[in-house]
């Protein structure tokens, strides 16, 4: 289950973020007298996630989507209200972005499943697995640098599904690899939203329609609306001056 | 505070991982990958006898395994700090996509520079035996792990220290990279403090490079056969309120440094 109340995040502006002590101790008197400016980038947002349930999350670039999976996973502490959690929480984020160039990707699923909390046991246990949903071969021994992009992000999407827990954050992750490995992947995602707490922020509405049960809009940070997938998409296509583009697209 | 090094020991399995595979990284792409461990103090010893003892004839038979040692224990202490200014920044990706006690960062670069110490220190061994550098052995020699616990501490300190504020400031690696060469010269390696410091000034001049009195123990117990340097006590001093400090402004930045990066 997933809970936040009222939550508030707040971000200074231009700048970056700095402590009372390093302000007093090298910035210039006159920047010390106007506060920077800050912006919210959520502010009053309350939603509940029940057991099993998956929800997805639209909004424009910059409508805080991101942010609210990373508060709710830990990363960023809230300003005001609060997001908890019960259970434990992984995280599909940028597929690939924190892997180690240098290291064959062999290497880099045992740094990434440690990072996430796995031990080596349980990474051994899993690692063929993952190799093989990756489709890597014998690029698995190769550094990283030397894979292509969907290699990296088939790699990335691989160690993620493989070391999914019972809360699941979900940020714009389908477009990994080529028809074939998404169709693949499609049925993982399938599967771990039938069978995980998911939180989903996707730009594709197909996806969103398919998998959620409910569609929370955040707009600037604030919730425009939430409720029933059809209807909330109707709004934001409608205020987003968007037509829905017809289905064969897809 | 104490929440933090609990923080930090229940990941240390994370710990461990991240710098072996930095290691190995950065070892990689290179011909003689670990072999540069052990090149890089050498050669490096190698610049400063040819410029000491023949060029300007200085420096005594013991002249280099002094400067070794000495050079060794500076050379963790600065990798570690340059390492540390930009610890956080150069993981963004990681930082921001999984929630893990960041004082790893730091940490990690400490341990790595410690393992350089250690390779040094497999070639200066064999070197301890050579009569030529008439070390005198004694058992002051087991005053080393602490001379190493205390440098450690220390340096924990100053890196998380560096971790915050680098993160806020960027120019402080110019900076960072000026002191240390700077305090290279102000520190008793390429000379010692008897030799060189004028003894009305020793009181001050220790005083003011609290590394100083631990640069001369390494010294001491190792090469000379002698005690640590009554200074080293207050290296000590220094090093444990580095460390209060340090893990207290970090573990009060830890959130914020999240939301600068």
């Amino acid at each position: 289950m997933i809970e936040v109340s009222d939550l508030g995040i707040k971000f200074k502006m231009g700048k970056r973020q700095r402590s009372k002590m390093f302000t007093l101790l090298f910035e210039r008197s006159p920047n010390r007298q106007q506060p920077a400016g800050e912006f919210w980038a959520l502010r009053h947002v309350s939603f509940t996630v029940k057991r099993g349930e998956t929800v997805g999350i639209i909004g424009r670039n910059g409508s805080g989507k991101s942010t609210l999976l990373r508060v709710i996973a830990g990363i960023y502490p809230p300003d005001e209200g609060k997001a908890s959690v019960d259970g434990e929480v992984s995280t599909l984020f940028g597929l690939g972005t924190g892997f180690n160039l240098e290291l064959s990707g062999r290497d880099n699923v045992y740094l990434d499943g440690i990072m996430i909390g796995l031990t080596k046991n349980q990474i051994d246990g899993i690692i063929d697995a993952i190799i093989n949903f990756a489709e890597l071969g014998d690029f698995i021994d190769m550094p990283v640098r030397t894979y292509s992009s969907g290699m990296r992000s088939r790699l990335g999407f691989a160690i993620a599904i493989h070391t999914d827990s019972d809360i699941v954050l979900i940020d714009e992750i389908m477009g990994a690899g080529d028809a074939a490995f998404r169709q693949k992947a499609e049925v993982e995602m399938s599967r771990i939203m039938g069978e995980k707490t998911v939180l989903l922020v996707s730009h594709a509405i197909p996806t969103i329609e398919k998998f959620a049960s409910r569609v929370i809009w955040l707009d600037r940070g604030i919730v425009a609306a939430m409720g029933e997938p059809k209807e909330v998409m109707e709004q934001y296509l409608a205020a987003s001056k968007v037509k829905r583009p017809p289905p064969d697209e897809y | 505070m104490i929440e933090q090094l609990k923080k930090v020991w229940q990941k240390r399995e994370l710990l461990w991982y991240m710098v072996r595979f930095q290691m190995k990284a950065e070892n990689k792409n290179k011909v003689l990958g670990f072999v540069w461990s052990f090149l890089d103090p050498l050669l490096l010893l190698l610049v400063y006898i040819v410029l000491i003892n023949i060029i300007f004839g200085r420096g005594g038979p013991d002249f280099p395994v002094l400067l070794f040692i000495a050079l060794l224990s500076w050379r963790w202490f600065t990798s570690s700090l340059s390492r540390s200014v930009t610890s956080v920044t150069s993981k963004v990706g990681l930082v921001k996509s999984v929630r893990f006690p960041l004082a790893i960062l730091p940490l990690s670069g400490i341990i790595i520079g410690f393992f350089d110490w250690l390779f040094g220190f497999a070639i200066l061994v064999p070197m301890l035996f050579v009569p030529q550098f008439e070390v005198s052995f004694t058992v002051n020699i087991l005053w080393l792990p602490l001379l190493l616990l205390v440098q450690f501490i220390g340096t924990v300190g100053a890196c998380l220290l560096m971790a915050v504020l680098g993160t806020y400031l960027s120019d402080l690696s110019n900076i960072i990279t000026f002191l240390i060469r700077l305090g290279f010269y102000l520190s008793p390696i390429l000379y010692s403090v008897a030799d060189t410091v004028p003894e009305r000034l020793t009181t001050l001049y220790m005083i003011l490079n609290p590394f100083a009195g631990l640069l001369e123990s390494y010294k001491n117990v190792l090469i000379l056969g002698a005690p640590p340097n009554e200074y080293a006590l207050w290296g000590a001093a220094v090093a444990v309120m580095a460390f209060l400090v340090g893990l207290w402004y970090f573990s009060r930045n830890e959130y914020k440094l999240v939301k600068a990066i």
